[in-house]
């Protein structure tokens, strides 16, 4: 059961209810529970394996469910495709572009294949990065490669933006750059957008919610200011009292066995100690799925 | 959707310049030949009447005039004959299953393998769409280029068999013209159906190579034994055929615009099998080895009215008896009956597909080929809809 925000309320524009997906004897999404409210932008952290892919392929009705369902922004999309895609816009995991195509050309084909796409959005996006419309989408570098799959799932002008681990393989100013473009167009058009990522420092200056998946069940669904606020760090023989043990890993330095620890509401003592990062936030709660960690309380 | 067929053939462009420039040279190297042969104005009485050593050394002598004949007839079968015409006909005969394929393959498949069909599905709400602008794409390639391709192949095939009317002729009748454009259609359809089928571009190219072969290869065979059966008729005598001005050249010697079908034994008004014919031979006939050089004979006589280039109108089998008795067994055995009345004798019935049928024949065949394209269109169709996207 997740922790945080939890189920879904009438404002979630992305929202996951019992949602169960299964490949073979692999479960990859394990009854899970997510609200994204609209207007946020919500990291979507885990290891590899831990269900992201799936999830956003389900959004985008890649994939079909087991059991249960998600809504974008009210619709289920494996029921009604067209009007759930026509809500998303979408940018996968590599960035997939058409090797013999330029950049102009990508634009004229999201224009023929989204009747409500904005080629004249995505174009000054492009531009003001200054990737050329004529080039050959092929000798693109990746960071461009990426913002051009980001331009085209802005330019549907979309209430929700799925962005499938997109920093992956970035450096870290193509990083820093796809990041800054992507809240740029949040906060211009007030949609919402969810970005799955395994890497945490990537995604924690961006995002103003963090949802937690490992192994296939979510972890920890909340503002990524309630998961500062009420965690907190410790070594193992030192429990704040009131706290909640989440999770148990490996400190800096693999010397210390530190311990995740989730504040009761009210604990002024818990509160005085040092509050966690959220590095730290996702490690507790992945150790705690994993069942690695030590087992306190 | 101009704008997405534009790009799709922009995506495929290898594909689109190579089966282009394959086809246009394929047109104009079928129209060179043709205007070779053509060039050389042989006489249809010479080819009629050219012996080309069949009948070994003439003791007769030959004329000026006859010898000339002999040498131009000759020069046209030399040139029929050689490499380069033999490269075309195999080009001609192949191009329209090869080209579809080519252009079919890639088509989802790539898309696939590549991780862009994510990319078009997430943009498009309908996948069947986006499917439709890339299958028009490969159609509006495929079919100006085959249609290309397949009235050089009737120019040539004109050429080939001086005095034969292409469109009234069944001599290799769906390698040539209209059919092309149907089999490069059924090639690409059954091609992106398997492409969409099973995502990877090779395993469906190597797959659609086998299962397009097969049904060229079996085509011919399928269609006379269970379709055109049905529609044959009896065919007119050869003098009656001759008047009509259905007596061509064909390779061997004359052939027939007709598609032989099948054929029908008598003896004496009664349907008979080749059993009983064999039997009756047997009975009635009394065979002697015989030299081999007059039991050879040259192909203008040993072809029987059906026998020409097409698939369709191969020889009827069983050895037609002469009229002077004596049947012509294998391996130089020439055989001698009693001297019965003709009318006795087995007669064979041969029943045909006229060639004046010629149109009707290629727009039902093309139309089966159009239904099983778009059979296997419906199957790409229907997948697309519920396939992953990688």
């Amino acid at each position: 059961m997740a922790l945080g925000g939890g189920a879904s309320t009438g404002t979630a524009a992305l929202a996951a209810h019992g949602l169960s997906k299964r490949f073979k004897k692999k479960i990859a999404l394990d009854k899970v529970d997510l609200s994204i409210p609209v207007g946020s932008v919500t990291a979507l952290v885990g290891p590899n394996g831990a269900g992201k892919t799936t999830l956003i392929r389900v959004c985008m009705a890649f994939e079909r469910p087991n059991a249960g369902g998600v809504e974008v922004d009210g619709v289920d999309p494996w029921k009604h495709r067209s009007e759930a895609l026509r809500r998303v816009g979408y940018v996968p995991q590599t960035p997939a572009v058409y090797r013999g195509l330029s950049v102009e050309d990508h634009l004229s084909m999201a224009r023929s294949l989204h009747s409500g796409f904005d080629s004249d959005y995505a174009r000054r996006r492009l531009d003001q990065l200054g990737i050329p419309l004529d080039q050959r989408a092929d000798t693109l570098s990746g960071g461009q490669a990426a913002q051009l799959g980001l331009a085209m799932a802005l330019g549907t002008r979309a209430k929700v933006l799925l962005l499938d681990e997109p920093l992956a393989n970035l450096d870290p100013l193509a990083r820093r750059e796809f990041i800054q473009v992507l809240l740029d167009a949040v906060k211009s058009d007030g949609s919402t957008a969810l970005l799955s990522s395994h890497i945490v420092t990537d995604v924690e200056d961006a995002c103003d919610r963090l949802a937690i998946l490992g192994a296939g069940k979510v972890r920890l669904d909340c503002p990524l200011e309630e998961a500062r606020q009420t965690h907190r760090l410790t070594e193992a023989d030192s429990p704040p009292p009131g706290a909640t043990a989440i999770g148990s890993f490996l400190g800096k330095g693999g010397k210390n066995i530190m311990t995740l620890w989730r504040l009761a509401p009210g604990d002024a003592a818990g509160e005085a100690l040092e509050t966690a990062s959220l590095e730290d936030v996702v490690l507790g709660y992945l150790a705690a799925g994993r069942g690695t960690g030590l087992q306190l309380n | 959707m101009l704008s997405r067929i534009r790009l799709t053939l922009k995506q495929h462009r290898f594909e689109t310049i190579a089966v282009t420039i394959v086809c246009v040279g394929l047109t104009v190297a079928a129209l060179i030949e043709a205007y070779r042969l053509n060039s050389l104005n042989v006489p249809l009485s010479c080819l009629q009447s050219y012996q080309g050593g069949y009948m070994g050394p003439s003791q007769a002598p030959v004329t000026a005039a006859q010898a000339h004949c002999n040498e131009l007839a000759k020069s046209f079968n030399d040139m029929r004959g050689s490499l380069d015409m033999n490269l075309v006909q195999l080009l001609l005969l192949f191009a329209p299953i090869l080209a579809g394929i080519v252009v079919g393959a890639p088509l989802v498949a790539r898309e696939i393998e590549q991780g862009t069909a994510p990319l078009s599905w997430a943009l498009s709400g309908s996948r069947r769409r986006w499917l439709l602008g890339k299958v028009l794409a490969g159609v509006f390639l495929l079919a100006p280029l085959m249609l290309a391709v397949g009235l050089a192949a009737n120019v040539l095939e004109g050429a080939l068999n001086p005095g034969l009317n292409p469109y009234a002729s069944f001599s290799n009748y769906l390698g040539r013209g209209v059919p092309d454009v149907f089999w490069a259609l059924a090639a690409f359809a059954g091609t992106f159906a398997l492409g969409t089928v099973l995502g990877r571009t090779m395993p469906a190219v190597v797959l659609a190579l086998v299962v397009c072969f097969f049904v060229r290869a079996t085509w011919d065979a399928g269609m006379t034994h269970f379709v055109l059966r049905q529609f044959a008729v009896q065919q007119v005598q050869q003098d009656q055929q001759q008047q009509q001005g259905y007596m061509v050249y064909g390779p061997g010697g004359p052939g027939n615009a007709d598609m032989y079908v099948y054929y029908k034994s008598f003896i004496d008004g009664k349907e008979v099998t080749d059993a009983e014919v064999n039997a009756w031979y047997n009975q009635n006939m009394v065979c002697v080895p015989m030299p081999t050089q007059s039991a050879s004979t040259s192909p203008a006589d040993s072809s029987s009215p059906g026998a020409s280039s097409s698939p369709g109108a191969s020889s009827s089998p069983g050895a037609p008896a002469t009229p002077d008795n004596s049947k012509m067994g294998d391996n130089g055995v020439a055989c001698q009956g009693p001297n019965i009345d003709p009318s006795h004798m087995p007669q064979q019935v041969q029943y045909v597909i006229p060639g004046s049928w010629y149109w009707q024949t290629i727009a039902f065949e093309s139309g089966l080929l159009l239904l099983g394209s778009l059979f296997c269109g419906a199957i790409a169709f229907v997948w697309v809809d519920r396939r992953r996207p990688y």
